[in-house]
């Protein structure tokens, strides 16, 4: 027997008082893929009944930070093949590819200036750039066996505590990498987060560490399996120490 | 250009340039295709999704401003259910529009939805920040139990079918959509909503057969 029409089985999924023929429900017990049909049915019918209105979105908002966020960044390269394709007959010429390199990153004119600013790691620094107050600044450095280096800022944003990390390292494909501060007694660690491809963040610190590190004062970029498994995979990419 | 790279494939998305925008066009739809000749302006507002998809992939600004429109509402609200912080829902929603936009060009058109692939990655993040915030309390409470964290993935694909299904039966045109939220949400019966409507039962019936089979060809290309 062919397999059921999906209308009978969408039918006895809704509860419609239609019941299926014998054959129907012959062919249902003996068939695994129209049962995994029904089930998939069903079960849209159940989750349907537990509706989850929208929230309201504060859209304005959002759009903006995302525009600004994308006019302070590189324009991602295009795509070249399309200039290949032919335009539509009355339009003039077909776009050119826009091929644009894409540009070294800021971060590392950045790192490169603000490595230069605190030679001499362990000095604390107080700068003041947009009412922001560096408290320290560090060098995040290549543990062995990796490449990469970056920097770590403590800094006052207004009166909340943050952690400013930027790093130049390489991406290892189906990772990622997640910041942690690390105490120096090597027993606990607080996640700061999961770092951006790009390799920069701002973290809040933990209210515990806000006023006084603790000695928390490692900072550790770990590179991170997507294996569920919560805990530092022990595999760092760069790390520095926080003066105390 | 076929968005599928199918050579016999009879889409043929074009691009013209034209008052420096990207303007695209997808032949699935004549009228628009004969708009687009005659060099009118690409009302993105009005695009289809699979227009929207190429604009995105192609990377027309005005573009992304619209898939931003139609899809924000759905990112934020998986976020704030799931996470219940409106600060880390617009952050996960700018991050996911972000994030997109920048790896636009790894966007696959044919494994699955726009919308779908963006709730992909507010997936990962929702997951993130869970997985964050329950290693913070458990090194404050010096608790190990891993069990909280693995049971939250599947909750969340959940929540998040609830959200694209809500979402998709608003969507549904009249009297269909009207048909589904009495039965669905409304709990009443398929005669009381012929009653109602003033429609044959058998109609009534109908619409909801293929509206059930509808949203699941839908929930299927947004979570996939």
């Amino acid at each position: 027997m062919t397999h059921l029409d999906p209308d009978r089985l969408a039918d006895r999924a809704l509860g419609n008082d239609d019941p299926l023929t014998a054959a129907e429900e012959k062919h249902l017990d003996s068939c695994a893929e129209c049962r995994d049909e029904l089930a998939q049915l069903s079960r849209i019918t159940e989750l349907s009944r537990r509706p989850e209105q929208l929230a309201q979105v504060p859209a304005d908002t959002i759009w903006r930070s995302i525009q600004s966020q994308l006019a302070s960044a590189a324009p991602a390269p295009a795509r070249t093949e399309v200039a290949a394709e032919p335009a539509p007959s009355p339009p003039a010429a077909s776009e050119p590819p826009r091929r644009t390199p894409r540009p070294r990153s800021w971060l590392l004119a950045a790192a490169a200036a603000v490595v230069g600013l605190i030679i001499g790691v362990g000095v604390t620094t107080v700068a003041i750039r947009d009412r922001v107050e560096v408290t320290s600044s560090i060098a995040l450095a290549a543990l062995p066996g990796q490449a990469g280096h970056g920097t770590a800022e403590l800094v006052n944003d207004q009166g909340r505590p943050e952690l400013r990390v930027q790093i130049d390292a390489p991406l290892t494909p189906d990772r990622y990498r997640e910041v942690w501060l690390i105490n120096t007694d090597g027993q606990r660690m607080y996640t700061l987060g999961v770092l951006p491809d790009d390799g920069r963040a701002s973290y809040p610190l933990p209210p515990e560490l806000a006023g006084q590190l603790q000695g928390f004062t490692i900072v550790d970029v770990s590179i991170e399996p997507y294996d569920g498994n919560p805990a530092h995979s022990r595999e760092s990419q760069v790390r520095g120490t926080l003066p105390t | 250009m076929c968005l599928r790279d199918q050579r016999d494939c009879s889409c043929q998305a074009r691009i013209v340039a034209k008052a420096g925008r990207v303007r695209v066009t997808f032949v699935i739809d004549e009228a628009r295709l004969n708009a687009e000749a005659a060099g009118e302006d690409v009302d993105w507002r009005a695009a289809t999704e699979a227009e929207l998809r190429v604009g995105f992939y192609q990377g027309d600004e005005a573009c992304l401003q619209e898939v931003f429109r139609r899809s924000a509402p759905l990112i934020y609200t998986i976020a704030y259910r799931a996470l219940g912080s409106s600060t880390d829902s617009e952050e996960i929603t700018q991050e996911v529009f972000v994030s997109a936009w920048r790896a636009r060009g790894n966007y696959q058109a044919e494994k699955g939805s726009l919308s779908g692939w963006l709730i992909g990655i507010a997936r990962h993040r929702i997951v993130d920040r869970q997985r964050a915030r329950g290693r913070d309390l458990r090194l404050v409470q010096a608790v190990t139990t891993q069990t909280d964290v693995q049971a939250q993935p599947e909750a969340l694909s959940t929540l998040i079918d609830r959200i694209v299904l809500t979402e998709e039966i608003g969507r549904l045109p009249h009297p269909r959509g009207t048909i589904l939220q009495l039965a669905f949400w409304e709990g009443r019966s398929y005669p009381q909503i012929a009653e109602q409507l003033d429609l044959p039962l058998g109609t009534v019936k109908s619409h909801a057969r293929r509206a059930l089979l509808h949203l699941r060809t839908r929930l299927a290309e947004v979570t996939s």
